[in-house]
C-alpha cells in the first residue's frame, strides 16, 4: 500500500539525515541541562528547570526532572534555552553559490554576490506540482552557516508567482540531497499578484482544481467519501495530521521526479486502485495533470500552503478571484511591509475568516506618508490571529533577529508570542510541529542555548543543538 | 453573488415591504423585473438573514447641495446601504439609523473629476485587477472632496480610442473601486483626410446597421426567413456611442503632447475656433453630443457647441497666450465657463496643466499640481461670472454626465450611490474643508481622525 511505502521511505529519509548529520557518533548516553531557564514555548517558561536529551529526543523536561544515572551533566546555570529557530521562508540554496575568488560573478561586480535571480520565471504559471528541491545548489556553506546561528528546521521556498512548486523542508546539516531532504512536498507554494493575469490564473485554476476534486469524492464507494470529507471539516481549528508518514494520497514518493507531467499522474493512480475496489476499474481517459492534482490534494486538506500576499490590497484582490469559501490549511506569508497598499492589519477580518496564520517581517512599519510606528504584527496577534516572523535567509539577518525581536516586544508584542512565532508559528505551518518546535518531551532536542536571555541585549547564543548533538563552528552537528 | 442579491431584493420588493422611494437606483430598478432564477435560491436564503436589513445611515440637519441646483436647508439625506434612499426635510428615520449630525454643515455630492490619476488606480485597464484600495493617496483625494475620477486615456489618433474607467475613492473596498470600465471612447481632431473619410463611412454603415436592427423585428414577423441584418466589422465602438452606452469625447490639437510648450507654460491644450469647428462636426456625424476637451477659445461660439448639445471641459485657473496672428485663437478667458454655461453647454473643470503637462487631479506630481483642490478650480469660473449653484454641477452632476454614470453619481437624489461630502462651509470656497466624506454609504474619511488637516481649525467663514 502507498502509505506503508511512504512510511518506508520516510523513515528511511529520516535514518539518512541522521546518519548523515554526523550523528551516528551520538551514543545513548543521555545529556542533561540542569538549573536552566527553559523557555518550552508550548507551556510556560521553566526557571531553574531540567532538560534531558537522548538519542536525539528530549527524554523529560521540568523543574523537578530526574536526571538520569551516568548522563552528561551541563550546568546551565544563568543560561537560557529554547527551541531551535524554524524558518518558514527561505531561498537559500536556491541561487548557485557565490564564489568571492577572482571570477567575476554573473552580473555581478568582481568578488560580490551578484544580484540576478536564476530562476524567477518572472510570468505566472501552474507548476505546483514541479518540486523546488530539484532546483537546489546542494554543496554550500550557506545551510552550515544557517545552522550556527541557529536555524534548526528551513524550509525551502520556490521563488515566483502564481504557482511556482512544492516547497521542501531541510536538515540543514545535511552535505548530500537525501540528507538535506527531510520532505521535498512539505507544502504548496502560492503567489498572489495584482493584475489580471495572476488573478485569472487563481481563479482559473482553482475551479480546475475543486472540479478534480469533485471528481475524486464521486467515483469511489461511500465509506471513502467521508473520509475524505472529514480532515476538510476539521481543518480549519486543527491542522490536519502533520506527520508526513500519514499523509495517504501524496502522490508516488519522492523517488519520482516530476519533469514528465503525464508520468506521475498513472502512478497515482496505480496505488489507489487497490485502496479503493480492486473489482472496479476506473480507467483514466486522459492523463490527469499533476498541477491541478496536487491543488486538489491541497483543497481535500491534504496538503498545506503557503501563500504568499504582501498587502491589504492584494488580499482583497485574492478574495475577487477566489472566494472565501475555499477553505485549505495555509499560512499568508508577507515578504515586506508594504504600507502604499496596506498592511495586513488593515484586513484582520477577512484573514480572520481564513483561520490561517500569518508570517511576517520582524519588524515595525510605518503609517504612508508619515513617521508614525505601526506594529502589525501586535494588531494581529490582539486580533486573535496566530503570527510567525521570517528569520531571515542569511546568517546575518538571523543573527539580527532577536535585536528586532526586542523592539517588537518593547512595542507590545508579549514575548512569549515573539519567541512562538519563529518557532512554533513557522513548525506548524511547515507541517513539522510534531517533531520540533517546542521543548516537549518526545520532540526532537532541536536547542538554543543563550547566555542571558535571548530577548536582551546582552544575551548571546553560545551552543546550537540539533537533534540531542552540539552543532560545531563548522556547521557540522557533533 | 449578484444574482443572488438580486433576489433577496426582488424579495424584499414582492413582499411589499415597507422601503419608502420607488426609484431605488439600480438594484432595486433591476429586480422588478423578471422573476429570479430558483437554482441559487438556496444560497440566497443564506444571504437573506444576513443581508436583508438594510444599514441606514442618515446625514441630518445640514444644508444640502443637491446638486442639481437646489439647495434645502437644514434637510436630511437617507442612506440605505450604500444608496441614498431620500433626500428631503423631516424625513421619519427607520430604527437603528446612525445618524451623523450635520448642523451648521454644508452637504454636497461628492465631486466626480473628468481627468485625474493616481488615488489607489491602477496604470493600465482592467483597472478592477490592479486598483489598490489602501492606497494613502485615497484619503488626500477625499480630503479635496474627490469622490470619484477618471483615469486613463481619452484620446487617440486618428480612430476611436483610449482606455479609461471612473474610479471610486471607495476605501478599502475592492469591488467598489471601479464605477465604470471603459465609459468613455475617444478621438483626436484634427483628422486627416483619410480617417475623416473612413471615420464617416463607418459611422454611416453603424447607423444603417442600428436602423436594420429596430426594423428587423418587423420584417421577421412578415417574412420568417429574413435575414438578421449583419453587424459591420468592428463597429462596437461606434455602435455604442450612437446608442449613447459610452460617451465620445473629442481631444483638440492633434491631442499630442508637447514637451517644449507644456515647459513654456502648459499651453498643450490651446485650440482655435476651427479645431472645435470639427469637434463640432463630429457631433453632426454622430448625431450625439460630444465632449470637447479643454477647447480655450470656444466661448466665441458657444452657441453652435449648444446646438449640437455637446459638453465642455475647461480649465479656468489656466492662462493660455492668445495668438496675435490668428483672432480665432484666444487664449484663456476667465470668464469661459459663464459663457458657456449661460447658452446651456454643460461644463466640467478639471485643474491646469502643470510644468509637465497632464492636468487633472492626482499627487503625482510637484508643489501645486498636487494640492488637489478642485473646488478652487470651480470657483475661478465663480469669478470668471458663473453662478454660484451651478457652478457645483462643474464638478458633481455635468462632470459625471460627460462620463455616463449621471445615473449612479453626481447628485444627492434617492436611488443614487451615497457618496456625499459633509463640508464646513461653501463647498467652492477656497477655506473650507471636507469633515466627512461618504463614498458608497462608508465614512471613508474623517478630518479628525487623519493625519492630513486635522490641525487647522477653519476660522474664517
Amino acid at each position: 500500500m502507498s502509505t506503508a511505502k511512504n512510511n518506508n521511505l520516510l523513515a528511511l529519509t529520516v535514518a539518512a539525515a541522521l546518519t548523515c548529520g554526523a550523528i551516528q557518533a551520538q551514543s545513548t548516553r543521555p545529556t542533561a541541562f540542569t538549573n536552566a531557564r527553559i523557555h518550552t514555548v508550548s507551556g510556560k517558561t521553566i526557571e531553574r528547570g531540567t532538560l534531558v536529551v537522548r538519542s536525539g529526543k528530549i527524554e523529560a523536561v521540568g523543574k523537578d526532572a530526574v536526571v538520569p544515572a551516568g548522563a552528561k551533566v551541563i550546568d546551565a546555570t544563568g543560561k537560557t534555552i529554547m527551541p531551535g529557530l524554524v524558518s518558514a521562508w527561505s531561498r537559500a540554496g536556491l541561487r548557485a553559490p557565490t564564489s568571492r575568488g577572482n571570477t567575476p560573478t554573473r552580473g555581478g561586480r568582481r568578488g560580490r554576490p551578484s544580484r540576478f535571480r536564476p530562476r524567477s520565471s518572472g510570468r505566472t504559471s501552474n507548476s505546483a506540482a514541479t518540486k523546488v528541491i530539484d532546483g537546489i545548489y546542494i554543496r554550500q556553506p550557506i545551510f552550515g552557516k544557517l545552522l550556527e546561528v541557529g536555524v534548526t528546521s528551513l524550509a525551502l521556498n520556490p521563488q515566483g508567482g502564481g504557482f511556482p512548486g512544492l516547497g521542501a523542508v531541510l536538515n540543514p546539516a545535511g552535505k548530500t540531497r537525501e540528507a538535506l531532504t527531510l520532505n521535498d512536498e512539505a507544502f504548496v507554494q502560492v503567489g498572489m499578484q495584482r493584475n489580471s493575469g495572476a488573478k485569472k490564473l487563481l481563479k482559473d485554476t482553482f475551479a480546475k482544481a475543486k472540479k478534480a476534486v469533485e471528481e475524486r469524492e464521486k467515483p469511489p464507494e461511500p465509506p471513502k467519501k467521508p473520509e475524505a470529507k472529514k480532515p476538510e471539516a476539521k481543518k480549519p481549528e486543527a491542522k490536519p495530521a502533520a506527520k508526513p508518514g500519514e499523509k495517504p494520497a501524496k502522490p508516488a514518493g519522492k523517488d519520482a521526479p516530476k519533469q514528465d507531467p503525464k508520468k506521475p499522474a498513472p502512478k497515482k493512480e496505480a496505488p489507489k486502485k487497490p485502496a479503493a475496489k480492486p473489482a472496479a476499474k476506473p480507467k483514466p481517459k486522459k492523463p490527469k495533470d499533476p498541477n491541478v492534482e496536487v491543488l486538489a490534494d491541497l483543497l481535500q486538506g491534504k496538503r498545506r500552503a503557503i501563500v504568499e500576499i504582501n498587502s491589504a490590497a492584494d488580499l482583497l484582490h485574492w478574495r475577487t478571484a477566489v472566494s472565501d469559501d475555499m477553505k485549505f490549511p495555509r499560512m499568508v506569508a508577507v515578504t515586506r511591509h508594504d504600507t502604499t497598499s496596506g498592511t495586513l492589519d488593515k484586513v484582520v477580518d477577512h484573514l480572520k475568516k481564513w483561520e490561517c496564520s500569518v508570517l511576517l517581517p520582524p519588524l515595525l512599519s510605518t503609517q504612508p506618508r508619515t513617521s508614525h510606528l505601526i506594529h502589525p504584527a501586535k494588531k494581529l496577534h490582539d486580533a486573535g490571529i496566530e503570527v510567525g516572523f521570517a528569520v531571515g535567509e542569511s546568517p546575518g539577518q538571523v543573527r539580527a533577529i532577536f535585536f528586532s525581536l526586542m523592539e517588537l516586544v518593547r512595542s507590545g508584542l508579549p514575548a512569549d508570542v515573539a519567541l512562538k512565532a519563529i518557532t512554533q508559528v513557522p513548525a506548524k505551518a511547515l507541517g513539522i510541529d510534531k517533531r520540533t518546535g517546542t521543548i516537549e518531551v518526545g520532540k526532537h532536542a532541536d536547542l538554543l542555548v543563550f547566555d542571558g536571555d535571548p530577548l536582551s541585549p546582552t544575551g548571546t547564543l553560545e551552543q546550537v543543538w540539533l537533534r540531542g548533538s552540539r552543532v560545531e563552528k563548522d556547521g557540522a552537528a557533533n | 453573488m449578484r444574482i443572488s442579491t438580486l433576489f433577496v431584493l426582488s424579495v424584499a420588493l414582492l413582499s411589499a415591504v415597507d422601503l419608502p422611494g420607488q426609484g431605488r437606483g439600480r438594484r432595486g430598478r433591476r429586480s422588478t423585473g423578471a422573476p429570479p432564477p430558483p437554482p441559487p435560491a438556496a444560497e440566497a436564503k443564506k444571504e437573506e438573514t444576513k443581508k436583508e436589513p438594510a444599514k441606514y445611515t442618515a446625514i441630518v440637519g445640514g444644508d444640502v447641495y443637491v446638486g442639481t441646483g437646489q439647495r434645502l436647508t437644514g434637510a436630511t439625506v437617507l442612506i440605505a446601504d450604500d444608496k441614498i434612499e431620500k433626500v428631503g426635510h423631516n424625513l421619519k428615520l427607520p430604527e437603528g439609523t446612525k445618524v451623523i449630525d450635520a448642523k451648521g454643515k454644508t452637504v454636497s455630492p461628492g465631486f466626480v473629476i473628468v481627468q485625474g490619476a493616481g488615488m489607489g488606480a491602477g496604470f493600465s485597464g482592467p483597472y478592477k485587477d490592479t486598483v489598490n484600495p489602501f492606497a494613502p493617496d485615497i484619503k488626500q483625494g477625499l480630503a479635496a472632496g474627490i469622490t470619484s475620477f477618471m483615469v486613463g486615456s481619452t484620446s487617440s489618433r486618428g480612430r476611436l480610442g483610449g482606455s479609461n474607467a471612473v474610479i471610486k475613492l471607495a476605501y478599502g473596498d475592492v469591488e467598489g473601486m471601479v464605477l465604470k470600465e471603459n465609459p468613455v471612447v475617444g478621438i483626436s481632431v484634427p483628422l486627416d483626410r483619410s480617417a475623416k473619410e473612413s471615420l464617416t463611412s463607418a459611422v454611416k454603415a453603424a447607423k444603417e446597421y442600428l436602423a436594420a436592427m429596430d426594423a428587423y423585428p418587423a420584417k421577421k414577423a412578415k417574412d420568417p426567413k429574413a435575414k438578421a441584418p449583419k453587424k459591420p466589422r468592428s463597429a462596437d465602438q461606434i455602435i455604442n456611442v450612437l446608442q449613447g452606452k459610452t460617451k465620445l469625447w473629442v481631444a483638440l490639437g492633434g491631442g499630442g503632447f508637447n514637451p517644449f510648450r507644456a515647459m513654456m507654460g502648459g499651453s498643450a491644450n490651446a485650440s482655435d475656433v476651427g479645431s472645435i469647428r470639427e469637434a463640432l462636426e463630429i457631433a453632426k456625424l454622430f448625431g450625439k453630443g460630444v465632449v470637447i476637451q479643454k477647447p480655450t477659445s470656444a466661448w466665441l461660439i458657444a452657441d453652435e457647441i449648444a446646438a449640437t448639445g455637446s459638453s465642455v471641459i475647461v480649465s479656468p485657473r489656466t492662462r493660455t497666450p492668445a495668438d496675435p496672428k490668428n483672432p480665432d485663437r484666444t487664449g484663456s478667458n476667465l470668464a469661459s465657463a459663464a459663457i458657456l454655461a449661460k447658452v446651456g453647454v454643460p461644463v466640467a473643470v478639471t485643474p491646469p496643466p502643470g510644468r509637465f503637462g497632464g492636468g487633472g487631479v492626482g499627487t503625482g506630481g510637484i508643489l501645486g499640481q498636487d494640492l488637489n483642490t478642485p473646488n478652487v478650480d470651480a470657483a475661478y469660473a465663480v469669478r470668471g461670472g458663473l453662478d454660484n449653484r451651478k457652478a457645483i454641477r462643474t464638478l458633481t452632476l455635468d462632470a459625471a454626465n460627460m462620463m455616463g454614470v449621471g445615473d449612479r453619481v453626481g447628485s444627492l437624489e434617492a436611488g443614487k450611490d451615497a457618496d456625499i461630502l459633509i463640508l464646513d462651509g461653501d463647498p467652492l470656497h477656497y477655506s473650507t474643508f471636507v469633515t466627512t466624506a461618504v463614498v458608497n454609504g462608508k465614512v471613508v474619511y474623517e478630518k479628525g481622525k487623519e493625519a492630513l488637516y486635522r490641525h487647522i481649525s477653519r476660522t474664517n467663514h
